[in-house]
């Protein structure tokens, strides 16, 4: 593993008994990097994810982590357990307790640090809430909180936009590249949102029907190469200083 | 009607009997899970039964089979075709049918063998009341430390194991309190009871209670009352005392769902 790199994927082949999503692939992320894994539902990006934070196995290859580094992990809404009648300040506290001993006590630290990532996502005057009562932004956000609360080295997100509304979406995508920028957070994340991986990560890894390309945002992201895996004309432009995606052929007229 | 010592020692039984069994039964009801009671229960039966024959202490066995059974469906991985509870639902079968095989071979099938399947509360000895008092308060302790860690297993075991908490070893440890508690409780006070005990407080809790401390307290509070009340009601009617308070149990869950209506 290189200097900086918390973490090295050696030749993985992804998927189900039956089913290889990848193979062959080789990897290293580094710290402070923001890497953004995408691709259209069902090509193996969550399992690749998954296998990244050793839930699953790979069926061949190997990851290696820093030991030293504490990754934080934001599933998929739908993944938690809405039966649970548990408010959002107990959930960013389960995000806290989860790094000590089991029978440690809460303590007033704890407490601090679960107040301070609650005010981090602006979800402070969500606390007493009960969670399965808040809206899927307002979730999302409280989920982020409990990752902070460990005050991760690695943040990982799985699908951290899905069902919200474009002014979550842009707060959220605020939010992490603040945090890498200013604490140097890795920020590893899963989404089907092409335009969303192009305007926030340094280096991504586009995932599609076995093939995957990776490296830095730059060198992906040309008409050229996404036109030929995706099959369709796809056009690259700037509006705001955002990179903006057009896919499919238009007339001029049409604009 | 507690002059008796029989109706002493019923009272103890069944309240060292409800209480563990409501609280532990949260935690299968929030992991949709609720047949794996009734499974544990079964499984403790099949112990029990096969105690008969080969002439071993029937708790012993039950407490074998209802553990190895709660840490074989623990380790199984998820199911890929199916859903989780048709793998509990068959474990139920097979143990339902095994206990009334096994007791059809064997030589003894006489009120013992009923005792075994229904159980009677009222004729619990002292010793085993005593011996559910401890498990009641082994169980209630290992819950009071580390229920945090249970109900974040139960949340989000996922992003739990990323943090580093040893998901699978927890959530065995919590199969396997849930599958002693059963096992010791079954023999005493039958499966119908143990597992409705299992299911019916904590939902009748979760219907109304809006904290998950309110919910276990109000769980306890369900199965006290109803396990008090049926041995009141059964000794004043004359009836058993484990369907009478199953069926006060029932009658609790449909009222809280009208209560938690109308709250909401």
């Amino acid at each position: 593993m290189s200097a900086v790199a918390i973490l090295r994927a050696e030749r993985l082949r992804l998927g189900y008994r039956n089913r290889v999503l990848a193979q062959d692939l080789s990897f290293e992320i580094d710290r402070g990097e923001i890497l953004g894994i995408v691709g259209p539902n069902g090509c193996g990006k969550t399992t690749l994810l998954r296998t990244i934070l050793g839930l699953v196995k790979p069926l061949s290859g190997h990851v290696t982590r820093d030991p030293t580094v504490t990754v934080a992990y934001v599933p998929q809404r739908e993944r938690l357990e809405t039966l649970l009648p548990i408010t959002a300040l107990e959930i960013v506290l389960m995000g806290r307790n989860a790094r000590f001993a089991a029978w440690r006590r809460t303590g007033h630290n704890d407490r601090d640090a679960v107040r301070r990532a609650l005010a981090r996502v602006d979800a402070e005057a969500l606390a007493p809430q009960l969670f399965r009562t808040l809206s899927g932004g307002q979730q999302q956000r409280v989920i982020l909180a409990r990752a902070l609360a460990a005050e991760p080295d690695v943040l990982v997100l799985d699908e951290p936009t899905a069902g919200m509304d474009i002014a979550s979406e842009a707060a959220i995508l605020d939010f992490l590249r603040d945090l890498n920028r200013a604490q140097g957070v890795t920020v590893l994340l899963v989404t089907h949102m092409l335009s969303l991986v192009i305007n926030l990560a340094s280096t991504m890894m586009l995932m599609d029907a076995g093939t995957i390309l990776h490296g830095p945002v730059n060198d992906i992201v040309r008409e050229d190469r996404l036109s030929a895996l995706y099959g369709v004309p796809v056009h690259l432009s700037r509006v705001a200083g955002q990179r903006v995606l057009v896919v499919g052929r238009h007339e001029a007229s049409d604009v | 009607m507690f002059d008796a010592m029989f109706m002493r020692v019923a009272l103890l039984a069944s309240v060292a009997a409800s209480v563990p069994l409501s609280v532990l039964g949260v935690y299968l009801v929030i992991r949709r899970v609720v047949f794996l009671g009734l499974v544990l229960a079964n499984a403790a039966t099949v112990g029990a039964a096969v105690a008969q024959i080969v002439d071993w202490p029937p708790e012993v066995a039950a407490v074998i089979t209802a553990v190895a059974t709660a840490f074989g469906l623990g380790a199984l991985p998820p199911p890929r075709h199916v859903a989780a509870e048709s793998v509990i639902g068959w474990a139920y079968a097979a143990a339902a049918s095994l206990t009334v095989l096994i007791l059809a071979g064997a030589a003894r099938a006489d009120a013992d063998t009923l005792h075994l399947l229904y159980g009677n509360v009222l004729a619990v000895s002292r010793d085993h009341a005593i011996g559910l008092v401890a498990v009641g308060i082994v169980v209630s302790l290992l819950h009071v430390m580390f229920g945090s860690r249970f109900l974040l297993v139960t949340f989000d075991a996922e992003a739990a194991q990323v943090a580093g908490v040893r998901t699978r070893l927890w959530s065995m440890g919590l199969n396997l309190s849930i599958g002693v508690t059963a096992a010791v409780t079954v023999h005493e006070i039958g499966a119908l009871l143990t597992f409705a005990l299992l299911t019916l407080p904590p939902m009748a809790a979760l219907l109304v209670g809006r904290r998950i401390r309110t919910v276990f307290v109000i769980s306890a509070l369900v199965g006290l009352g109803a396990v008090c009340l049926g041995l009141i009601a059964a000794f004043q009617f004359d009836l058993p005392p484990g369907p009478v308070t199953v069926a006060l149990l029932a009658l609790t869950v449909s009222v809280m769902g009208v209560a938690g209506r109308w709250r909401a």
